[in-house]
């Protein structure tokens, strides 16, 4: 610790702090423009200036200048005020004043420094910028007229995101940002330098002329799509979601956001929301009242016995999913899942027999610490990409060593020195056992506690480094790096994101990442864990309610077959549609058509289309609640908006349909959090009132395993077909709910076969042209996009469109076997 | 850029072989601040900067290609744009502006209708106006490639001209 003075008080501060993070820390006014709380510190803007007695003769920038002992600082002096006074001059000369139709106004620092330092002439005169404005995206807008050079994007972008879109070029006056080849901006989207921008040279497009952010109510909840549970401040005007507005002082995720949170939040004021409830009169479905829609789903319950299913979506909260849970209790029926059925439940069932506890075991904070990393799967960042921003920064502030075990190249590939452990399709497995092999082998398994390991170590024989290697088309060599990395390391993550679109193995691969967990002492260190994030944003909250089948009950793939061979009578699909994200379209088709069927959800879905009763239900922005999320993080969710006509939230409607069945429901979320805290494990000592804005992690940072026993997973075989098709999810969007946000949308609108450029060459595609691809279950066809992201003989496609019908070939095989023929 | 030049810079894009590009990284590629020798030595390889090769580097190096680009724009010394096989240089310092250096480069500009920083349709002549190139003792003086011509009337800058044009 340091002790100094600034401006006569006495403070004591860590000895990493600068002059800046002191005085703000003591409440201590210091204006800035370039500096931010999460970039490293650069000095470009020099507006922080301040005295420091030790350094006499010229002005310190606060914002760069480490404390010392025994220093005073003073901010605020004539001099100061000139000096500052006249940087702003500098800054106005070039800058177009252009504020009564500038986004920014009301909340741009350089306005507000202007006002304070009341710059009301200028004493010098220099061109202004006449520079075009990049409008080649539909949601950035750069306005470099504006921009001050504080380089903040830049910063980022590089330091945060690890894209790198932007950097200074040309020199002197002509220096500005720009792109690579100064080109319209072409990225991930995500926003983070707008959320960072002091002043109107990057803004929100889909916000422009909305409104001036006095006018602005915030709110703020978390992010209603993946499970990364980012808190989003919701701005929000006239009883809609206007723009999600900066927050870093809230939530898990220091003010970043992707693509998805930031700007597909438009799905909410969509005018394609269900309204009003709809019946099925004369095999049509009409506008109904909600007295009749409840008694009817009730009726079709009712005549089912128990011959009921109930599926969940994990888009629900913790609340209303205990509802869910009570309304299967009062039907009689331990038909109970949620999304996905085999996936997630392959993943708890795998982590139940290996460490006993069904979720992380750290904090996505304590990542930024790692030393070494392992990500199981390329499209971990596409699934997680704020979790992925947080992996780039231990990489770039901490040298953190990255690998991840991949069937295809992505973003994390691309981060510095990440080392990709390439395999073909389906082979996970095999390398993860491989990994195990070389941490016994080479004596660096923490073997202290573990039982099974002799089992293990049998097992583990046919898989050393090269017979693996071999099978899989990959590295030896690489693959020991890494193990001996992962085992040597004092804080490791091991990272495996689940979801609709990764059913195979799903429970060989928890327990082959868990193995590796407990041979590398990873589950349970204090600093380390395994992360197992589920894909959407209360899949955790489903999996602790245990929203799974109880004792003989089915899971979601047994009811879907038990309802299309007419042994379930009546289904209730609770936030899914299950028609287009679940594999086996065929399966699925029969159990929608021949059950009683009831769909709550906020769009006239595939599947609600089916339905026999529909009931219009409330999305993230409108309830409140809780979420869990990735980290089991309990977040609050806040009222922003009314929702649309009758629509309610899951909650009211399913009150209703304990109501109506003769059973009491909590009154409010608030009192079923209470309920639902008492038996859930983990919760029991947790009020909402603990549940503050940085969240409630239950279990604590380090979740300690209650077991620690490895069990051999037998590895896969390759298929030796020419080309296989994997499945997946894309950056832009989560689940099917994104595909009705205009953000994401705008990003990628379509579905598309990706496809490397060989394979392209030698098919003689190119980007745009039409590609059918054939199984001996049906076929699928889609625009091809060719990148390099694909080995040779291996394509992708996302799961999230429902007009490609992805799951008439996709029943949940790790790679589907295809014939490609060009249309 | 005139269209016919862009023209001619397409059809370089299309037919540029890497292996030259590869061959400079491989050099450098594990030697810590590559990236200005792989860009020095692309250039000398190329002539000029050829986009393919700043993102074959981005990805190589595993450098941004954005940052890259900012390289290439702050220093005067890489050209993004082929450049002609002859670099005539037109001194524009105090000296040569003294005796004349505006007529030569007009001169150059009529002759062959490039100006500052521009390149003949051909790829064969490119202008720079530089500033001193330290032979003011020659003024006015151009140099081309790395032959320099002092004392020059638009006459005699006329002959080297013609002497160059009728080179290869």
């Amino acid at each position: 610790m340091v002790n100094l003075t600034i401006d006569g008080k006495q403070i004591t501060t860590s000895k990493t702090s600068t002059i800046y993070e002191a005085a703000k820390e003591n409440d201590i006014y210091i204006p800035v423009l370039c500096y931010a709380k999460k970039l490293l510190p650069y000095g470009a803007c020099r507006v922080c200036l301040v005295e420091v007695e030790q350094m006499k003769g010229r002005l310190i920038p606060s914002c760069t200048t480490p404390v010392t002992e025994g220093m005073v600082v003073t901010t605020m002096s004539d001099e100061i005020k000139k000096v500052r006074k006249t940087v702003l001059e500098f800054l106005l000369v070039n800058h177009v004043v252009d504020c009564p139709v500038c986004d920014k106004g009301g909340e741009c620092d350089l306005q507000d420094l202007t006002y304070e330092y009341e710059v009301v002439t200028s004493r010098f005169e220099g061109e202004k910028f006449d520079l075009p404005k990049d409008e080649a995206n539909p949601f950035i807008e750069r306005n470099m007229n504006r921009c001050v050079l504080c380089g903040k994007c830049v910063r980022v972008c590089d330091e945060v995101v690890g894209y790198g879109s932007y950097s200074f070029i040309n020199r002197g006056f002509e220096t500005k940002i720009a792109t690579a080849f100064d080109r319209g901006l072409d990225c991930e989207f995500c926003g983070q330098c707008v959320s960072m921008c002091p002043v109107g040279a990057l803004l929100p497009r889909p916000f422009k002329f909305k409104a001036r952010p006095w006018q602005l109510k915030e709110v703020n909840s978390v992010c209603g799509y993946c499970g990364n549970g980012c808190t989003v401040t919701l701005g929000v005007k006239d009883n809609e979601v206007q723009t999600i507005r900066f927050n870093d002082e809230t939530g898990v995720n220091d003010g970043n956001l992707c693509i998805r949170g930031r700007f597909g939040y438009s799905y909410v004021n969509s005018n394609k929301r269900l309204t009003k409830p709809l019946v099925r009169r004369d095999g049509v479905l009409k506008e109904a009242s909600w007295d009749e829609a409840i008694q009817t789903a009730v009726q079709g319950f009712k005549d089912a016995g128990e011959q009921v299913g109930i599926i969940s979506g994990a888009r629900l909260t913790n609340e209303e999913l205990f509802l869910v849970k009570n309304l299967s209790k009062a039907l009689g029926t331990e038909n109970l899942d949620h999304s996905g059925g085999e996936c997630y439940k392959g993943v708890t069932e795998g982590l139940l027999e290996t460490l006993g506890v069904r979720a992380s075991t750290a904090t996505f904070p304590l990542v930024e610490k790692a030393n070494a990393i392992l990500a199981i799967r390329s499209d971990f960042y596409e699934t997680h990409p704020v979790f992925g921003m947080v992996v780039n920064q231990a990489i770039r502030r901490n040298e953190a060593k990255l690998s991840i075990i991949a069937d295809k190249f992505g973003k994390l590939s691309k981060l510095p020195n990440a080392r990709t452990l390439l395999h073909k399709p389906g082979l996970e497995l095999n390398v993860l056992n491989a990994l195990c092999h070389v941490i016994v082998e080479e004596g660096l398994a923490k073997t202290e506690g573990l039982n099974g390991l002799d089992e293990l170590k049998a097992a583990l024989k046919e898989y050393s480094a090269e017979t693996v290697a071999e099978l899989v088309g990959g590295d030896a060599d690489a693959i020991k790096q890494t193990a001996r990395e992962l085992a040597g390391a004092e804080n490791a993550a091991i990272m495996l994101a689940y979801g609709l679109p990764y059913t195979a193995y799903s429970k060989e691969l928890a327990i082959a990442a868990a193995n590796l967990a407990l041979l590398t002492g990873i589950a349970g260190r204090q600093g380390s864990g395994l992360y197992l994030c589920g894909e959407k944003a209360n899949s955790q909250g489903a999996i602790d309610l245990a929203i799974l089948p109880g004792g003989k009950g089915m899971g979601a793939q047994q009811m879907l077959a038990a309802a299309g061979s007419g042994e379930l009578k009546a289904l209730y699909l609770v936030g899914e549609d299950p028609l287009v994200s679940y594999p086996n379209r065929s399966l699925v088709e029969k159990a929608l058509e021949k059950s009683f069927l009831v769909v709550q959800d906020i769009f006239l879905s595939p599947s609600a289309q089916m339905a026999d009763v529909v009931f219009p239900a409330a999305s993230f922005a409108e309830k409140a609640g809780t979420f869990t999320n990735a980290e089991r993080r309990i977040q609050q969710l806040h009222v922003g908006i009314k929702s649309p006509g009758e629509a309610k939230t899951d909650f009211a409607i399913l009150q209703l349909l304990l109501k109506e069945l003769g059973t009491s429901a909590p009154a409010t979320p608030a009192e079923a959090f209470k309920s639902l805290a008492a038996e859930t494990p983990g919760y029991e000592m947790v009020s909402l009132d603990m549940v503050g804005p940085q969240g409630y992690v239950w279990g604590g940072d380090n979740l300690e395993p209650e077991l620690k026993q490895l069990v051999p997973v037998a590895g896969a075989q390759p298929l030796a077909d020419k080309y296989q098709l994997l499945v997946g999810s894309a950056l832009y969007h989560s689940g099917t709910l994104s595909t009705h946000a205009k953000g994401p949308n705008a990003a990628v609108a379509a579905p598309y076969i990706e496809l490397g450029r060989e394979d392209a060459a030698e098919l003689q595609l190119v980007n745009d042209d039409m590609l059918k691809l054939k199984t001996v279950e049906g076929e699928i066809q889609a625009k091809v996009k060719v990148d390099r992201r694909l080995p040779k003989g291996v394509f992708f496609t996302p799961y999230h469109f429902a007009e490609l019908e992805l799951n008439k070939i996709y029943s949940g095989q790790p790679a589907i076997a295809v014939e490609p023929v060009k249309v | 850029m005139t269209e016919s030049t862009e023209q001619v810079q397409e059809q370089v894009e299309e037919a540029i072989d890497l292996t030259a590009a590869n061959e400079v990284i491989d050099k450098y590629l594990t030697m810590t601040g590559n990236l200005m020798p792989v860009l020095q030595g692309i250039q000398e390889a190329y002539g000029y900067i050829p986009e393919e090769t700043v993102h074959l580097t981005a990805e190589r190096l595993n450098v941004y290609t954005s940052q890259i680009y900012g390289v290439l724009t702050f220093y005067a010394q890489f050209h993004l744009k082929p450049r002609g096989k002859y670099i005539i240089r037109v001194c524009m310092g105090t000296a040569c502006h003294v005796k004349g250096a505006g007529r030569l480069g007009e001169t150059l500009e009529d002759r062959l209708g490039i100006g500052h920083a521009e390149t003949t349709e051909d790829l064969k002549f490119t202008a720079e106006y530089v500033a001193c190139i330290g032979a003011c003792g020659m003024a006015p003086v151009i140099m081309v490639n790395d032959a320099t011509y002092g004392s020059l009337s638009v006459q005699k800058m006329d002959e080297v001209i013609q002497k160059y044009q009728a080179m290869d």
